[in-house]
Protein backbone atom coordinates (compact mmCIF):
# COMPACT_ATOMS: atom_id res chain seq x y z
CA UNK A 1 0.00 0.00 0.00
CA UNK A 2 2.16 2.78 -1.21
CA UNK A 3 3.71 3.99 -4.41
CA UNK A 4 6.23 1.19 -3.90
CA UNK A 5 3.85 -1.50 -5.00
CA UNK A 6 3.18 0.09 -8.37
CA UNK A 7 6.64 -0.09 -9.81
CA UNK A 8 8.76 -2.65 -11.63
CA UNK A 9 10.91 -5.09 -9.74
CA UNK A 10 14.47 -4.61 -11.02
CA UNK A 11 15.02 -6.62 -14.20
CA UNK A 12 11.36 -7.49 -14.74
CA UNK A 13 10.15 -4.47 -16.69
CA UNK A 14 10.48 -6.06 -20.12
CA UNK A 15 8.59 -9.18 -19.04
CA UNK A 16 5.54 -7.32 -17.78
CA UNK A 17 2.37 -7.18 -19.91
CA UNK A 18 1.52 -3.93 -21.66
CA UNK A 19 -1.34 -3.16 -19.27
CA UNK A 20 1.04 -3.34 -16.32
CA UNK A 21 3.63 -1.14 -18.00
CA UNK A 22 0.96 1.40 -18.92
CA UNK A 23 -0.22 1.37 -15.29
CA UNK A 24 3.23 2.09 -13.91
CA UNK A 25 4.05 4.77 -16.47
CA UNK A 26 0.67 6.37 -17.16
CA UNK A 27 -1.56 5.31 -14.29
CA UNK A 28 -3.07 7.67 -11.72
CA UNK A 29 -0.93 6.58 -8.77
CA UNK A 30 0.66 9.51 -6.99
CA UNK A 31 -1.05 11.99 -9.33
CA UNK A 32 -4.34 13.79 -9.10
CA UNK A 33 -6.63 12.71 -11.92
CA UNK A 34 -10.22 13.82 -12.51
CA UNK A 35 -13.15 12.40 -14.46
CA UNK A 36 -12.70 15.13 -17.05
CA UNK A 37 -9.31 13.61 -17.94
CA UNK A 38 -10.84 10.19 -18.61
CA UNK A 39 -9.67 8.68 -21.87
CA UNK A 40 -6.16 10.08 -21.56
CA UNK A 41 -4.63 8.09 -18.69
CA UNK A 42 -4.42 4.40 -17.86
CA UNK A 43 -7.15 3.50 -15.38
CA UNK A 44 -6.83 1.33 -12.28
CA UNK A 45 -9.83 -0.73 -13.37
CA UNK A 46 -9.09 -3.42 -15.97
CA UNK A 47 -11.29 -5.60 -18.16
CA UNK A 48 -13.83 -7.68 -16.22
CA UNK A 49 -16.83 -9.95 -16.84
CA UNK A 50 -19.73 -7.69 -15.77
CA UNK A 51 -22.58 -7.41 -18.33
CA UNK A 52 -22.40 -5.02 -21.28
CA UNK A 53 -23.91 -1.64 -20.46
CA UNK A 54 -24.28 -2.26 -16.73
CA UNK A 55 -24.68 1.01 -14.80
CA UNK A 56 -23.01 -0.60 -11.79
CA UNK A 57 -19.88 -1.06 -13.88
CA UNK A 58 -19.92 2.60 -14.84
CA UNK A 59 -20.35 3.63 -11.22
CA UNK A 60 -17.44 1.42 -10.10
CA UNK A 61 -15.27 2.85 -12.87
CA UNK A 62 -16.06 6.42 -11.80
CA UNK A 63 -15.66 5.63 -8.09
CA UNK A 64 -12.20 4.16 -8.53
CA UNK A 65 -11.07 7.17 -10.59
CA UNK A 66 -12.36 9.41 -7.80
CA UNK A 67 -10.47 7.86 -4.87
CA UNK A 68 -8.38 10.72 -3.48
CA UNK A 69 -5.29 8.50 -2.90
CA UNK A 70 -5.67 5.26 -4.85
CA UNK A 71 -2.20 4.10 -3.82
CA UNK A 72 -3.36 4.18 -0.19
CA UNK A 73 -6.79 2.62 -0.68
CA UNK A 74 -8.11 -0.88 -0.01
CA UNK A 75 -11.54 -1.93 -1.29
CA UNK A 76 -13.71 -4.48 0.49
CA UNK A 77 -16.50 -6.37 -1.25
CA UNK A 78 -18.56 -9.51 -1.10
CA UNK A 79 -20.55 -11.90 -3.31
CA UNK A 80 -22.57 -10.04 -5.95
CA UNK A 81 -21.98 -8.56 -9.36
CA UNK A 82 -19.80 -5.63 -8.29
CA UNK A 83 -16.92 -7.75 -7.04
CA UNK A 84 -16.44 -9.10 -10.57
CA UNK A 85 -15.10 -5.69 -11.55
CA UNK A 86 -13.75 -4.34 -8.24
CA UNK A 87 -11.46 -7.35 -7.99
CA UNK A 88 -10.02 -6.55 -11.45
CA UNK A 89 -8.41 -3.31 -10.36
CA UNK A 90 -4.81 -2.54 -9.47
CA UNK A 91 -5.55 -1.78 -5.83
CA UNK A 92 -5.90 -4.36 -3.06
CA UNK A 93 -9.36 -5.90 -2.77
CA UNK A 94 -10.53 -7.90 0.24
CA UNK A 95 -13.38 -10.31 -0.35
CA UNK A 96 -15.52 -10.77 2.77
CA UNK A 97 -17.94 -13.68 3.11
CA UNK A 98 -21.40 -12.69 1.93
CA UNK A 99 -22.55 -10.01 4.36
CA UNK A 100 -19.33 -9.81 6.42
CA UNK A 101 -17.92 -6.81 4.60
CA UNK A 102 -18.44 -4.12 7.25
CA UNK A 103 -17.02 -6.40 9.96
CA UNK A 104 -13.97 -7.12 7.79
CA UNK A 105 -13.60 -3.42 6.99
CA UNK A 106 -13.83 -2.48 10.69
CA UNK A 107 -10.90 -4.71 11.58
CA UNK A 108 -8.95 -3.62 8.53
CA UNK A 109 -9.44 0.06 9.16
CA UNK A 110 -8.47 -0.27 12.84
CA UNK A 111 -5.43 -2.35 11.99
CA UNK A 112 -4.24 0.18 9.39
CA UNK A 113 -4.59 3.00 11.91
CA UNK A 114 -2.51 1.09 14.44
CA UNK A 115 0.15 0.29 11.88
CA UNK A 116 0.31 3.62 10.01
CA UNK A 117 -0.83 6.16 12.60
CA UNK A 118 -1.75 9.50 11.10
CA UNK A 119 -0.80 8.55 7.55
CA UNK A 120 -4.21 8.08 5.90
CA UNK A 121 -5.07 4.65 4.51
CA UNK A 122 -8.57 4.59 3.06
CA UNK A 123 -10.93 1.62 3.35
CA UNK A 124 -13.90 1.59 0.98
CA UNK A 125 -16.64 -1.05 1.08
CA UNK A 126 -18.60 -1.49 -2.17
CA UNK A 127 -21.36 -4.12 -2.13
CA UNK A 128 -24.82 -4.79 -3.51
CA UNK A 129 -28.11 -3.98 -1.85
CA UNK A 130 -28.76 -7.63 -0.96
CA UNK A 131 -25.33 -8.03 0.58
CA UNK A 132 -25.75 -4.88 2.62
CA UNK A 133 -29.39 -4.29 3.50
CA UNK A 134 -30.37 -7.97 3.92
CA UNK A 135 -27.54 -10.38 4.66
CA UNK A 136 -25.01 -7.82 5.96
CA UNK A 137 -27.56 -5.62 7.69
CA UNK A 138 -26.51 -6.09 11.30
CA UNK A 139 -22.80 -5.86 10.48
CA UNK A 140 -23.38 -2.65 8.53
CA UNK A 141 -25.50 -1.00 11.23
CA UNK A 142 -23.15 -2.03 14.02
CA UNK A 143 -20.12 -0.64 12.23
CA UNK A 144 -21.98 2.68 11.96
CA UNK A 145 -23.09 2.68 15.60
CA UNK A 146 -19.50 1.91 16.62
CA UNK A 147 -18.42 4.89 14.48
CA UNK A 148 -15.93 2.87 12.46
CA UNK A 149 -14.08 5.27 10.20
CA UNK A 150 -14.42 3.96 6.66
CA UNK A 151 -16.69 4.49 3.64
CA UNK A 152 -19.60 2.19 2.84
CA UNK A 153 -21.06 2.31 -0.68
CA UNK A 154 -24.25 0.48 -1.62
CA UNK A 155 -24.43 -0.53 -5.30
CA UNK A 156 -28.22 -0.42 -5.29
CA UNK A 157 -29.62 -2.23 -8.30
CA UNK A 158 -32.76 -3.03 -6.31
CA UNK A 159 -32.39 -6.79 -6.89
CA UNK A 160 -30.11 -9.78 -6.31
CA UNK A 161 -28.57 -9.46 -9.77
CA UNK A 162 -25.83 -12.04 -9.54
CA UNK A 163 -28.17 -14.89 -8.65
CA UNK A 164 -30.89 -14.18 -11.18
CA UNK A 165 -33.48 -11.83 -9.74
CA UNK A 166 -34.60 -12.34 -6.14
CA UNK A 167 -36.08 -9.34 -4.31
CA UNK A 168 -33.99 -7.52 -1.71
CA UNK A 169 -35.04 -5.16 1.06
CA UNK A 170 -34.12 -2.35 -1.37
CA UNK A 171 -36.49 -3.54 -4.12
CA UNK A 172 -39.48 -1.25 -4.56
CA UNK A 173 -42.85 -2.34 -3.26
CA UNK A 174 -44.84 -4.15 -5.94
CA UNK A 175 -41.87 -4.91 -8.20
CA UNK A 176 -42.23 -8.27 -9.95
CA UNK A 177 -38.95 -10.09 -10.55
CA UNK A 178 -38.07 -13.47 -12.02
CA UNK A 179 -37.74 -14.98 -8.59
CA UNK A 180 -40.26 -12.73 -6.86
CA UNK A 181 -43.27 -13.48 -9.09
CA UNK A 182 -45.89 -12.25 -6.62
CA UNK A 183 -44.34 -8.82 -6.35
CA UNK A 184 -42.45 -7.30 -3.44
CA UNK A 185 -44.76 -6.98 -0.44
CA UNK A 186 -43.10 -4.26 1.66
CA UNK A 187 -41.53 -0.86 1.04
CA UNK A 188 -37.95 -0.16 0.01
CA UNK A 189 -35.86 0.03 3.17
CA UNK A 190 -34.78 3.47 4.32
CA UNK A 191 -31.06 2.82 4.66
CA UNK A 192 -30.35 6.55 4.35
CA UNK A 193 -32.48 7.30 7.40
CA UNK A 194 -30.82 4.47 9.29
CA UNK A 195 -27.34 5.72 8.36
CA UNK A 196 -28.18 9.11 9.86
CA UNK A 197 -29.69 7.63 13.03
CA UNK A 198 -26.67 5.36 13.47
CA UNK A 199 -24.36 8.38 13.34
CA UNK A 200 -22.80 8.49 9.87
CA UNK A 201 -20.96 11.77 9.38
CA UNK A 202 -21.83 11.96 5.66
CA UNK A 203 -24.69 10.34 3.76
CA UNK A 204 -25.32 10.83 0.03
CA UNK A 205 -27.47 9.46 -2.78
CA UNK A 206 -26.17 9.59 -6.32
CA UNK A 207 -26.87 8.23 -9.80
CA UNK A 208 -24.04 7.65 -12.30
CA UNK A 209 -25.60 9.81 -15.03
CA UNK A 210 -23.64 12.69 -13.52
CA UNK A 211 -19.97 11.61 -13.43
CA UNK A 212 -18.66 14.78 -11.79
CA UNK A 213 -21.18 14.45 -9.02
CA UNK A 214 -20.10 10.85 -8.42
CA UNK A 215 -16.53 12.12 -8.21
CA UNK A 216 -17.48 14.81 -5.72
CA UNK A 217 -19.42 12.52 -3.34
CA UNK A 218 -16.76 9.80 -3.39
CA UNK A 219 -14.01 12.29 -2.54
CA UNK A 220 -15.98 13.82 0.32
CA UNK A 221 -17.01 10.43 1.73
CA UNK A 222 -13.46 9.06 1.71
CA UNK A 223 -11.92 12.22 3.19
CA UNK A 224 -14.51 12.54 5.98
CA UNK A 225 -14.06 8.87 6.93
CA UNK A 226 -10.36 9.48 7.55
CA UNK A 227 -11.01 11.32 10.79
CA UNK A 228 -14.62 12.23 11.46
CA UNK A 229 -16.67 9.03 11.27
CA UNK A 230 -18.44 6.49 9.06
CA UNK A 231 -19.71 7.68 5.67
CA UNK A 232 -22.40 6.14 3.46
CA UNK A 233 -23.13 6.53 -0.24
CA UNK A 234 -26.18 4.90 -1.80
CA UNK A 235 -25.85 4.75 -5.57
CA UNK A 236 -28.61 3.76 -8.00
CA UNK A 237 -26.84 1.34 -10.31
CA UNK A 238 -29.57 -0.33 -12.37
CA UNK A 239 -29.41 -3.98 -13.40
CA UNK A 240 -30.24 -3.90 -17.10
CA UNK A 241 -30.63 -7.69 -17.15
CA UNK A 242 -33.13 -8.18 -14.32
CA UNK A 243 -35.09 -4.98 -15.10
CA UNK A 244 -34.90 -5.52 -18.88
CA UNK A 245 -33.49 -2.08 -19.66
CA UNK A 246 -32.09 -1.95 -23.22
CA UNK A 247 -28.38 -1.16 -22.81
CA UNK A 248 -28.56 1.99 -24.91
CA UNK A 249 -31.33 3.29 -22.62
CA UNK A 250 -29.50 2.74 -19.32
CA UNK A 251 -28.62 6.42 -18.91
CA UNK A 252 -32.14 7.47 -19.88
CA UNK A 253 -33.46 5.15 -17.15
CA UNK A 254 -30.92 6.61 -14.69
CA UNK A 255 -32.18 10.12 -15.42
CA UNK A 256 -35.84 9.11 -15.10
CA UNK A 257 -35.24 7.31 -11.81
CA UNK A 258 -33.12 10.17 -10.50
CA UNK A 259 -35.88 12.69 -11.23
CA UNK A 260 -38.56 10.40 -9.85
CA UNK A 261 -37.28 8.80 -6.65
CA UNK A 262 -33.49 8.90 -6.45
CA UNK A 263 -32.80 12.62 -6.21
CA UNK A 264 -29.29 13.72 -5.38
CA UNK A 265 -28.98 14.34 -1.66
CA UNK A 266 -26.14 15.05 0.72
CA UNK A 267 -26.17 15.15 4.51
CA UNK A 268 -23.19 16.26 6.61
CA UNK A 269 -22.70 16.55 10.32
CA UNK A 270 -21.35 19.96 11.38
CA UNK A 271 -18.09 18.29 12.32
CA UNK A 272 -17.78 16.83 8.81
CA UNK A 273 -18.30 20.24 7.20
CA UNK A 274 -15.77 21.85 9.51
CA UNK A 275 -13.26 19.10 8.76
CA UNK A 276 -13.60 19.48 4.98
CA UNK A 277 -13.16 23.24 5.27
CA UNK A 278 -10.24 23.20 7.71
CA UNK A 279 -8.31 20.24 6.39
CA UNK A 280 -9.06 20.14 2.69
CA UNK A 281 -10.03 23.75 1.93
CA UNK A 282 -13.62 23.08 0.78
CA UNK A 283 -14.70 26.68 0.20
CA UNK A 284 -18.42 26.04 0.53
CA UNK A 285 -17.96 25.10 4.17
CA UNK A 286 -15.62 27.93 5.16
CA UNK A 287 -17.21 30.41 7.56
CA UNK A 288 -18.83 33.30 5.68
CA UNK A 289 -16.84 36.56 5.86
CA UNK A 290 -18.17 38.82 8.62
CA UNK A 291 -19.32 41.52 6.13
CA UNK A 292 -21.47 39.03 4.19
CA UNK A 293 -23.11 37.86 7.40
CA UNK A 294 -24.07 41.35 8.57
CA UNK A 295 -25.44 42.32 5.14
CA UNK A 296 -27.62 39.20 4.90
CA UNK B 1 -20.24 -11.22 -35.88
CA UNK B 2 -20.82 -8.53 -33.31
CA UNK B 3 -21.22 -4.79 -33.01
CA UNK B 4 -18.70 -2.31 -31.71
CA UNK B 5 -18.80 1.46 -31.46
CA UNK B 6 -17.15 3.50 -34.20
CA UNK B 7 -16.51 7.24 -33.93
CA UNK B 8 -16.54 9.55 -36.92
CA UNK B 9 -13.37 11.64 -36.56
CA UNK B 10 -14.66 14.48 -38.72
CA UNK B 11 -17.74 15.04 -36.60
CA UNK B 12 -16.05 14.47 -33.26
CA UNK B 13 -12.97 16.60 -33.97
CA UNK B 14 -15.18 19.57 -34.80
CA UNK B 15 -16.09 19.82 -31.10
CA UNK B 16 -14.61 16.87 -29.15
CA UNK B 17 -16.74 17.42 -26.09
CA UNK B 18 -15.15 14.45 -24.29
CA UNK B 19 -18.47 13.35 -22.89
CA UNK B 20 -18.83 9.79 -24.15
CA UNK B 21 -15.92 8.26 -22.27
CA UNK B 22 -17.34 9.47 -18.96
CA UNK B 23 -20.37 7.27 -19.63
CA UNK B 24 -18.81 4.18 -21.19
CA UNK B 25 -19.00 1.50 -18.51
CA UNK B 26 -15.72 -0.06 -19.64
CA UNK B 27 -12.34 1.29 -18.56
CA UNK B 28 -9.92 2.66 -21.19
CA UNK B 29 -12.25 1.80 -24.05
CA UNK B 30 -13.09 5.25 -25.42
CA UNK B 31 -9.81 7.12 -25.54
CA UNK B 32 -8.78 10.55 -26.86
CA UNK B 33 -6.23 11.53 -29.43
CA UNK B 34 -5.80 15.29 -29.23
CA UNK B 35 -4.05 15.35 -32.63
CA UNK B 36 -6.58 13.31 -34.65
CA UNK B 37 -8.17 15.29 -37.47
CA UNK B 38 -5.68 18.17 -37.18
CA UNK B 39 -4.12 17.15 -40.51
CA UNK B 40 -7.53 17.91 -42.02
CA UNK B 41 -7.66 21.30 -40.33
CA UNK B 42 -10.09 20.19 -37.63
CA UNK B 43 -9.58 21.83 -34.31
CA UNK B 44 -9.93 19.59 -31.33
CA UNK B 45 -8.72 16.02 -31.76
CA UNK B 46 -11.07 13.09 -31.54
CA UNK B 47 -12.33 10.25 -29.40
CA UNK B 48 -11.73 6.69 -30.65
CA UNK B 49 -12.64 3.21 -29.48
CA UNK B 50 -10.27 0.40 -28.49
CA UNK B 51 -12.56 -2.16 -30.09
CA UNK B 52 -11.15 -5.18 -28.25
CA UNK B 53 -12.57 -3.74 -25.02
CA UNK B 54 -15.92 -2.54 -26.39
CA UNK B 55 -18.86 -4.69 -25.21
CA UNK B 56 -21.25 -3.20 -27.76
CA UNK B 57 -23.76 -1.69 -25.31
CA UNK B 58 -24.27 1.51 -27.37
CA UNK B 59 -24.49 3.72 -24.30
CA UNK B 60 -21.94 6.03 -25.95
CA UNK B 61 -24.23 6.34 -28.96
CA UNK B 62 -27.06 7.51 -26.70
CA UNK B 63 -24.76 9.97 -24.93
CA UNK B 64 -23.36 11.44 -28.16
CA UNK B 65 -26.83 11.65 -29.75
CA UNK B 66 -28.83 12.91 -26.77
CA UNK B 67 -26.47 14.66 -24.39
CA UNK B 68 -23.76 15.97 -26.70
CA UNK B 69 -26.16 16.14 -29.70
CA UNK B 70 -23.29 15.46 -32.09
CA UNK B 71 -24.30 12.10 -33.61
CA UNK B 72 -20.70 11.04 -34.12
CA UNK B 73 -20.94 7.40 -32.95
CA UNK B 74 -22.42 4.44 -34.79
CA UNK B 75 -22.51 0.74 -34.01
CA UNK B 76 -20.74 -1.23 -36.73
CA UNK B 77 -20.14 -4.94 -37.31
CA UNK B 78 -16.51 -5.46 -36.38
CA UNK B 79 -15.62 -7.11 -39.69
CA UNK B 80 -16.93 -4.04 -41.52
CA UNK B 81 -14.25 -1.85 -39.96
CA UNK B 82 -11.20 -1.80 -42.21
CA UNK B 83 -9.06 -0.39 -39.42
CA UNK B 84 -9.52 0.19 -35.74
CA UNK B 85 -7.61 0.71 -32.50
CA UNK B 86 -6.72 -2.26 -30.32
CA UNK B 87 -5.42 -1.97 -26.76
CA UNK B 88 -2.01 -3.39 -27.71
CA UNK B 89 -1.52 -0.52 -30.15
CA UNK B 90 -2.48 2.33 -27.83
CA UNK B 91 0.35 4.60 -26.72
CA UNK B 92 -0.26 6.82 -23.71
CA UNK B 93 1.27 10.29 -23.68
CA UNK B 94 1.18 13.10 -21.14
CA UNK B 95 -2.31 14.40 -21.84
CA UNK B 96 -3.51 12.32 -24.75
CA UNK B 97 -3.10 8.96 -26.44
CA UNK B 98 -2.39 7.76 -29.97
CA UNK B 99 -3.08 4.42 -31.60
CA UNK B 100 -1.82 2.69 -34.68
CA UNK B 101 -4.94 1.54 -36.55
CA UNK B 102 -4.93 -2.02 -37.86
CA UNK B 103 -7.49 -4.52 -39.06
CA UNK B 104 -9.47 -5.58 -35.96
CA UNK B 105 -10.19 -9.04 -37.36
CA UNK B 106 -7.55 -11.76 -37.18
CA UNK B 107 -6.67 -13.47 -40.45
C1 LIG C 1 -23.67 -16.88 2.51
C2 LIG C 1 -24.02 -16.82 1.07
N1 LIG C 1 -25.31 -16.93 0.69
C3 LIG C 1 -25.65 -16.85 -0.60
C4 LIG C 1 -24.70 -16.62 -1.56
C5 LIG C 1 -25.09 -16.58 -3.02
N2 LIG C 1 -25.06 -15.25 -3.59
C6 LIG C 1 -24.04 -14.84 -4.35
S1 LIG C 1 -24.29 -13.32 -5.02
C7 LIG C 1 -25.80 -13.21 -4.31
C8 LIG C 1 -26.73 -12.05 -4.57
C9 LIG C 1 -26.09 -10.75 -4.63
O1 LIG C 1 -27.07 -9.75 -4.64
P1 LIG C 1 -26.70 -8.29 -4.22
O2 LIG C 1 -25.92 -8.31 -2.96
O3 LIG C 1 -27.90 -7.43 -4.26
O4 LIG C 1 -25.67 -7.85 -5.35
P2 LIG C 1 -25.88 -7.75 -6.95
O5 LIG C 1 -25.44 -9.07 -7.51
O6 LIG C 1 -27.30 -7.43 -7.22
O7 LIG C 1 -24.97 -6.66 -7.33
C10 LIG C 1 -26.10 -14.34 -3.55
C11 LIG C 1 -27.35 -14.59 -2.82
C12 LIG C 1 -23.36 -16.52 -1.14
N3 LIG C 1 -22.35 -16.29 -2.02
N4 LIG C 1 -23.04 -16.62 0.17
S1 LIG D 1 -26.65 -9.02 -13.76
FE1 LIG D 1 -27.32 -6.90 -13.66
S2 LIG D 1 -26.09 -5.88 -12.06
FE2 LIG D 1 -25.10 -7.84 -12.61
S3 LIG D 1 -23.53 -7.27 -14.14
FE3 LIG D 1 -25.40 -7.91 -15.25
S4 LIG D 1 -26.54 -5.99 -15.59
FE4 LIG D 1 -25.01 -5.58 -14.00
S1 LIG E 1 -19.69 12.47 -27.24
FE1 LIG E 1 -19.53 12.42 -29.47
S2 LIG E 1 -18.67 14.43 -30.06
FE2 LIG E 1 -18.35 14.17 -27.83
S3 LIG E 1 -16.27 13.30 -27.68
FE3 LIG E 1 -17.70 11.56 -27.76
S4 LIG E 1 -17.83 11.00 -29.94
FE4 LIG E 1 -16.92 13.04 -29.82
S1 LIG F 1 -20.62 0.52 -27.07
FE1 LIG F 1 -20.57 0.50 -24.81
S2 LIG F 1 -18.62 -0.53 -24.31
FE2 LIG F 1 -18.50 0.08 -26.47
S3 LIG F 1 -17.50 2.08 -26.44
FE3 LIG F 1 -19.71 2.47 -26.42
S4 LIG F 1 -20.25 2.67 -24.26
FE4 LIG F 1 -18.23 1.70 -24.35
Amino acid sequence: MSLDYVKFSPGFERFMPKEYRDMVEHGPFGKKVTVSQMGSFKEILEEHPMCAGCAMTLFIRLAIISFPNPEDTITVGTAGCGRLAISQAAIPFVYGNYGDQNGVASGLSRGLRLRFGDQPKDVVVMVGDGGMADIGFSGTLHSWFRKEKFTTIMLDNEVYGNTGGQESGMTNQGAVLKMAPLGKKFEKMDMLGMAKIAGCAYVATVVPNNPRRVESVIKKAVLIAREVGPTYIQAYTSCNIEYAIPTDKVMEDAKTVEDDRYKFSEYFTDEAKQFLADRYGYKEFLPKPAAAVTQA
Amino acid sequence: MYLVADINVEICAATSCKLCTQFCPEANTILYNNEAGKEKGLKYGSAYVAVDRCKGCAQCVWVCDNMAKHHAIKMVMIDQLPNAALTDNVIYGEKSTTALLTSPVVG
